[in-house]
């Protein structure tokens, strides 16, 4: 019995606990960058816009050439296989647990509507894959020397977090061990992960759109109209 | 020759010099995923191929160190910093973060830091010699 109402709790009060804290820490961090950033002056001196004016637009040839030196210096051209494995890990965060088809039963259960879905086959093969891609990044923290140098203990603590929900989830489908206790335990790191990422380095969730889009730099994604 | 004696460290001063930037400094150096892709970017690094002339070790273990200390260095950790932000970094501001964090401006306030402390970045290390 105990078990039972440990899972109605975890499900129930405890997820939209941990639903609030994720939103409240979503809108905490928005607001304290707006806070911390201001308005950028406006430019008096364009270096590009200059340029235009008196050699006029450059040919596609050049264009072609600047585009071909950016991309050689970005990290893609760098290191192709971070570059692809990290993107891959951050879009699989997302759409997994949101497309994933046990997950949109239960929404159906209890609200009567569902997203599209993942078909199971596509979704255990994703988190296997997202489970590789971890397993390589945990490599790199080990064996490439910058990224020991830089790594504490709770960088591992952080990249527990991240991939326990995935695991528990992977062993949750298979059925291996008890089944109930993984679940329960699939919950719960689930919520851990939610909550994290209000109060630990997994903010920069919300921090890398802000900081992309709106501060200017050489980097920027976005028009770049905000400085510190 | 006579033995060059320093001042002690003046720890309100650097409590001082922290404070107006410490939401910013605090949310970068929070944010900082310790992947360690801001390294390339980095013309040193790619010269020497040491970890220590990452960017986000430079800043990490001088700015970094600061804050969490509160300000209460010795004069022994500003000079074990020396290294990294004088000699290891020419705050050429070309450094790459994938997250958007400013590492230049976290390495130009510990070097501001430390000169208002007398650890100045002196001749040898402006040649790039040890």
């Amino acid at each position: 019995m105990g078990e039972t109402h440990l899972y109605y709790f975890i499900r129930g009060p405890l997820l939209w606990i941990a639903f609030f804290v994720f939103a409240g820490g979503i809108v905490f961090r928005t607001v304290q960058f707006f806070k911390l950033t201001r308005k950028k002056d406006p430019l008096i001196y364009s270096p590009t816009k200059n340029h235009k004016e008196r050699y006029g637009k450059s040919s596609v040839q050049e264009r072609k050439m600047q585009f071909a030196i950016s991309l050689k210096n970005s990290i893609l051209g760098q290191h192709q296989a971070v570059a692809i494995f990290t993107s891959l890990f951050h879009i699989l965060i997302f759409i997994l647990p949101i497309f994933l088809l046990a997950h949109n039963l239960l929404l159906y259960e209890s609200w009567n509507f569902s997203l599209w879905s993942f078909s199971e086959s596509t979704g255990d093969t994703l988190t296997i894959l997202f489970l590789f891609l971890a397993g390589f990044f945990f490599f790199r923290r080990v064996a490439v020397a910058k990224v020991r140098a830089l790594s504490r203990a709770s960088d591992f603590f952080v990249w527990l977090i991240t991939v326990t929900p995935f695991l528990t989830g992977f062993i949750c489908y298979r059925q291996w061990f008890d089944y109930h206790t993984a679940l329960i335990m699939h919950i719960l790191s689930g919520e851990l992960m939610l909550i994290a990422i209000t109060f630990t380095k997994l903010g920069h969730m919300v921090f890398f759109f802000l900081a992309r889009f709106f501060i200017g730099s050489e980097f920027s994604l976005g028009r770049g109209t905000r400085t510190w | 020759m006579t033995e060059t004696t320093f001042r002690p460290i003046d720890v309100k001063k650097i409590q001082k010099m922290l404070t107006p930037k410490k939401g910013k400094m605090k949310a970068l150096l929070s944010f900082c995923a310790h992947c360690g892709l801001c390294a390339e970017s980095c013309f040193l690094y790619r010269n020497h191929l040491d970890p220590k002339y990452v960017p986000a070790y430079k800043a990490i273990n001088s700015l970094g160190k600061i804050y969490k200390k509160k300000g209460r260095v010795d004069r022994n950790q500003l000079e074990e910093m020396k290294e990294l932000i004088f000699k290891n970094c020419v705050l050429c501001g070309r450094c790459y973060c994938p997250l958007g964090i400013d590492i230049p401006s976290m390495i130009s306030l510990a070097r501001t830091i430390c000169r208002s402390q007398g650890v100045y970045g002196v001749f040898p290390y402006s040649a790039g010699e040890p």
